[in-house]
């Protein structure tokens, strides 16, 4: 009896782990056997103009969340208020679940042609889309770790020290928590980086102006299959490399 | 250093009696242990005069001027906390020039204080050497001169035995002392042991469920026990 449950829990890992690795690595598989085809797509204006606009952008909102987190982080951490759970709620786990598309229309809806800011189909309008979907991860590692500050105490002794919320966060908070920013930041990016939904509806598909790689990805898909390759390979490739980055920051903090 | 003075001070957590009516008077340069079991009040009684913890009720006197609604960073007040808190990323020297750094106090005066608290505190030859390169004595000395630089009216340490291995922990003790007594430091000191309690205070407080059941000096808390739990603390020391 035990055996065979030991059989069947291991058939199924086994099933998982296929599944997993197959949908992460085919793509490559796919561009090896058909090297001659998509090598010269990596370097097709379309492809190289999907890549600027989307690291650019992910890289703006990396930076912006990081701008924003870390002092709502901050707040979230060393203030004690009503609901105080529920805003967190709100603000980290919900974006992180939230249908990306219905995200791109509230923007649209709200920032779209017809509103007096109207900044949708451009430029602006992918930062704007890839922020809400991204940004949430810098807030989440960074009130994390921020939070294993304050539990060590450190913040009542530099303040019996005469430190104020400034000397607070600049000499003792993010200093000790450089390492898992920098984790924050990888993955927002590579978030960002990934998200279609909400830049589609909101950004469009323009190429040259907001088409990005994932966008690009599900306009060629049909049409031209080894575009859609290129493009996704770079993707993917970039998505691991910040991945690597983020599991060695961690890595060393330990 | 100054003169504290503690005025039925009250603390509950939820239906938790934390702290209860509790009145203390430290006098200048004086060491006060505040000795009792675990979740008697002790840690209570230090982070509400520190002014991490609001009190329910009562006033704190520091030189008999209240200072219930200062801030912590206004209190100037030294603590130590029983883990020692040092900075991780600093060197000992940055850990040591901390406070004078956040009070933009000028470059040689805090290099001669720096200096003279690491040789004070016997630690000038570690000064670059970062908190997880020192032994848990050298790293109670630090944080001892750490709190001392910034010249604090009160000094509040709390267990700072309990991370000191039993091999040292005689020694760390005479050191403490010695170092304390020649700061002139006003201290409140939280200690769970009786055999330290008795070697480092003045007098002792001897707290149990809130509250203050005696305060007096070591040898007259052995002539005269005036609490059934004392008489038990006490009777520890002799198994």
């Amino acid at each position: 009896m035990r055996s065979k449950l030991s059989l069947a829990i291991g058939v199924g890992a086994v099933a998982f782990i296929i599944y997993m690795l197959v949908a992460s690595f085919y793509i490559y598989f796919i561009a090896v056997v058909s090297w001659e085809n998509v090598a010269p797509r990596f370097l097709s204006s379309r492809v190289l103009g999907a890549l600027f606009i989307g690291v650019s952008a992910s890289f703006i909102v990396g930076i912006l969340s990081l701008v924003v987190g870390v002092p709502f982080a901050y707040f979230l951490t060393y203030r004690d208020f009503r609901f105080k759970s529920t805003l967190e709620t709100l603000m980290v786990d919900l974006p992180q679940t939230f249908p990306p598309v219905t995200v791109g229309l509230v923007y649209l809806l709200l920032l779209g042609p017809g509103s007096p800011a109207n900044i949708a189909f451009t430029y602006f309008a992918v930062i704007v889309a890839k922020f809400y979907v991204s940004s949430p991860f810098m807030v989440g590692f960074a009130a994390r770790r921020f939070r294993e500050v304050k539990a060590k105490g450190l913040d009542l002794i530099a303040r019996s020290l005469g430190a104020d919320v400034k000397h607070l966060l600049f000499w003792i908070i993010i200093p000790l928590s450089k390492r898992d920013l920098l984790a924050g930041f990888s993955l927002t990016w590579a978030r960002a980086m990934g998200e279609l939904g909400a830049t589609m509806v909101f950004a469009g598909i323009i190429p040259w102006r907001t088409e990005v790689i994932p966008t690009l990805v599900y306009s060629v898909s049909q049409t031209e299959p080894y575009t859609a390759v290129a493009a996704a390979i770079v993707a993917e490739t970039l998505s691991i490399m910040a991945l690597l980055s983020l599991r060695r920051g961690v890595k060393e903090r330990q | 250093m100054k003169s504290l003075r503690l005025e039925n001070i009250c603390k509950s957590y939820e239906n938790v009696r934390a702290l209860d009516h509790v009145s203390l008077r430290i006098d200048a340069e004086e060491f006060v242990v505040v000795m009792g079991p675990s979740g008697c009040g002790k840690t209570t009684l230090v982070l509400t005069i520190l002014g991490a913890l609001k009190p329910d009720g009562g006033h704190i006197f520091v030189d008999g001027e209240i200072i219930d609604d200062l801030p912590i960073e206004a209190r100037g007040i030294g603590y130590v906390p029983q883990d020692f808190g040092l900075f991780p990323h600093l060197s000992v020297r940055e850990n040591i020039s901390f406070g004078l750094r956040v009070k933009n106090a000028p470059r040689d005066i805090i290099d001669q204080t720096v200096d003279k608290m690491l040789s004070f505190v016997d630690l000038k030859q570690l000064a670059d050497r970062r908190p997880s390169e020192l032994s848990g004595g050298e790293r109670q000395r630090v944080a001892l001169a750490r709190a001392l630089a910034t010249n604090p009216s009160i000094l509040l340490l709390d267990e700072p035995l309990s991370s000191i291995d039993e091999a040292t922990k005689a020694d760390v003790r005479v050191r403490l002392k010695a170092i304390l007594k020649e700061a002139k430091a006003t201290t409140v000191c939280v200690i769970h042991t009786p055999e330290d309690a008795f070697a480092l205070g003045d007098r002792i407080a001897v707290m149990n469920q809130g509250r203050i059941v005696q305060v007096d000096t070591p040898s007259e808390l052995l002539r005269n026990p005036k609490d059934s739990m004392v008489k038990k603390l006490i009777a520890t020391m002799y198994v």
